[in-house]
């Protein structure tokens, strides 16, 4: 599945999506940027509700497919900006981090 | 929280609740650290209650004369690889000088360190929610300090003018804005002729 098939299916906001045909393969959560920086697999739907410009350099260290953004959390302009730039792909949904989990597990991830 | 800025409200909170005339937010900006303080001439807490204001659970079990503020701000600080300092001297013991004085240290250039969001609308809802207190606040950043002290204020526009007037907060806004500025277009220009 690919993230623009994602946010379709997922009825997810697209903040930005420079790299919208990539591909995803698998989820992970998690909000404390050090933690996950270690533990995001290539590929992944990442989803949290930090929202700081470090999101941004996580993401691309971690090399995940996308940032979800759960419970209505935006982030600011210049964020979106920088993930734009850097080839990020940043989508944001009003659902809690688990139910966002759920519906891409029955999805197929 | 998401920013300091928030953690600063959070704190500066307690210190109008412990009764303060006078509270200064301090924050030090270094190379790679950002020190906050917060310093206050209120009631003071006893050593006992000093040791256990950092425990989340002492504080929500008990009628929760502080609330959450403390441990976010510890934990904000040391997940950054900083920490906090904290000292009170009880107005009991000592009726004359007494308060409580907050310290965190963040390593700015850690990932988990949060931004510091909006200060200057901390300072205005501090102002707003407590005009009969004080407030000094300052910033020391590369370039000039940004500074506001509601005892000056009060001194230019004598005691009927309430801190939380509309033109009041107005024109703190707009003056703690310009300084923000003036430093920035400063650094700017500074970047450029480096360049």
């Amino acid at each position: 599945m690919t993230i623009n098939q994602m946010a379709e299916a997922l009825g997810l906001r697209v903040l930005t999506a420079p790299e919208g045909e990539r591909e995803c393969t698998g989820v992970y959560i998690g909000d404390l940027l050090s933690w996950v920086m270690g533990r995001a697999q290539c590929g992944d739907v990442w989803i949290t509700i930090m929202s700081n410009i470090n999101v941004a350099a996580v993401a691309s260290l971690a090399d995940v497919a996308c940032v979800l953004l759960a419970e209505g959390v935006v982030p600011e302009e210049d964020v979106i900006r920088t993930a734009e730039q850097k080839g990020i792909n940043l989508l944001c949904a009003q659902q809690p981090a688990y139910e966002l989990a759920v519906r891409l597990h029955e999805l197929g991830l | 929280m998401k920013e300091l800025s928030l953690n600063i409200l959070d704190i500066a909170e307690n210190s109008v609740k412990a009764g303060a005339a006078l509270v200064q937010i301090l924050l030090t900006q270094r190379q790679d650290t950002l020190t906050i303080t917060i310093a206050d001439n209120g009631c003071g807490m006893t050593p006992e209650v000093l040791r256990s204001v950092t425990d989340p659970f002492y504080t929500t079990r008990t009628t929760r004369k502080v609330g959450l503020g403390l441990p976010l701000l510890k934990l904000a600080a040391e997940q950054t690889g900083g920490s906090v300092r904290l000292t009170s001297r009880p107005a009991g013991e000592d009726p004359e000088n007494h308060g409580t004085e907050v310290t965190a240290l963040f390593h700015t250039n850690h990932i988990d360190c949060p931004p510091m969001g909006d200060v200057s609308a901390t300072l205005m809802t501090l102002i707003q929610g407590h005009p009969e207190t004080d407030f000094l606040y300052r910033h020391e950043r590369p370039g000039k300090p940004v500074e506001l002290d509601t005892r000056r204020l009060r001194e230019v526009l004598g005691s009927d003018v309430p801190l939380n007037s509309f033109e009041v907060l107005q024109w703190i806004e707009e003056y703690l804005r310009e300084q923000y500025q003036t430093d920035q277009t400063n650094q700017e220009n500074r970047e450029e002729t480096e360049t």
